[in-house]
């Protein structure tokens, strides 16, 4: 089945979006100690082909950090950010970038801000849905987009992608959030909030 | 050249020596290529998921090992390949991130899958470059049927070397 959304479920989607990205962005700032401004959500229904380059240029290097949402629904939460912000982030934090502490300092910015996002998302829509472990990986953006899509390509042949900036005041560094729920994970979201 | 995008579920061929079948940043998902080196057609398919067993009903079927495999064979044998000359080169199938899911990874499993279809039709695999970690671009130059791979800030090296020869279409 290929699922269409109407135009009230979509807003009902960023709405949530942007509460959840609200209080990841809130999350980050307390973990850096520096403010931290979040771009208005996109919600975008694509198909599967389309996604990657939606999102990116399939060649160019970047950092995702994935969590895997389960319980009530199934998602994986992405956080993609450019290396050279990447680096930032970790001398933020005050750790080398080119070293295992920058990446598990880099998973633990994943970690915070994944599960707050999914805690907010708990909260307003009363579902029982837990994250799993950080992952990461640097590598061409398709390779890490498509390999978050097929997982949850079982479904249909659209993806539902939520997305938002977290944009580090005064500094040129950006977080890009997307939340990829399976087919059945988007039904349940909406049925929650009774559309 | 023409560079023809085989994005996540699609599928293309070719024995125009102009064209060049391409898919970028493959992860988990196989670049499957069908060559035909002497009369100089081609195909690429982009497989994401190896079965579509119980859930299929209207969706794409080409995101799906056991469908694109032989719609790809037949795409390249309608260009004018033999079936008994074709020979496959696989590139992808790697796991981006090392978080054990429990069940076996997406990227082993599609590997899995695209092989056992070739052997059904007892097609050969001539080259590969799958599993591991890192994500690959694949390249099929069908002016001389050379096959190339390319990872993350690397360039590119020939799985498959150019034949001399060919006539061109």
């Amino acid at each position: 089945m290929s699922a269409q959304y109407s135009d009230l479920q979509l807003d009902a989607l960023r709405e949530l979006a942007n509460v959840g990205s609200g209080t990841a962005s809130t999350a980050l700032s307390a973990m850096l100690g520096r403010s931290v401004d979040i771009t208005v959500p996109n919600a975008f229904v694509l198909p599967m082909a389309e996604a990657v380059d939606s999102i990116g240029n399939p060649e160019d290097d970047v950092t995702g950090i994935v969590l895997g949402v389960f319980g009530d629904m199934e998602a994986t939460v992405l956080l993609l950010v450019n290396p050279n912000h990447a680096a930032l982030l970790c001398g933020m934090l005050g750790v080398p970038a080119d070293s295992e502490f920058g990446e598990s300092a880099l998973m633990e910015i994943g970690n915070i801000v994944g599960s707050s996002y999914i805690n907010a998302l708990a909260m307003m829509t009363g579902m029982e849905i837990e994250p799993t472990p950080p992952g990461l990986a640097t590598d061409m953006l398709a390779a890490i987009v498509e390999s978050v899509l097929a997982q949850r390509a079982t479904g249909g042949d659209v993806a539902l992608l939520l997305d938002s900036d977290m944009v580090v005041e005064g500094e040129d560094c950006s977080v890009s959030f997307l939340l990829v729920p399976d087919q059945g994970g988007v039904e349940q979201l909406l049925a929650r909030l009774g559309l | 050249m023409a560079e023809t995008m085989v994005r996540m579920g699609e599928l293309a061929a070719s024995a125009s020596s102009a064209d060049v079948l391409v898919s970028l940043g493959l992860g988990s998902c196989i670049g499957l290529a069908l060559v035909d080196r002497r009369t100089g057609a081609a195909g690429l398919a982009h497989v994401v998921l190896p079965a579509s067993d119980g859930h299929s009903a209207g969706q794409n079927p080409m995101k799906f090992a056991d469908h694109a495999v032989p719609e790809l064979i037949n795409r390249v044998v309608k260009l004018g390949g033999r079936k008994v000359k074709l020979e496959a080169v696989l590139v992808g199938g790697a796991s981006m991130f090392a978080v054990s899911s429990g069940a076996l990874e997406v990227g082993q499993r599609n590997e899995a899958a695209v092989r056992e279809q070739l052997k059904a039709h007892r097609i050969p695999v001539i080259a590969h470059e799958t599993g591991g970690n890192r994500g690959r671009t694949i390249r099929v130059f069908i002016a001389d049927m050379r096959v190339t791979v390319r990872e993350a800030g690397g360039k590119d090296s020939d799985l498959v070397k150019a034949q001399r020869g060919l006539v061109a279409a």
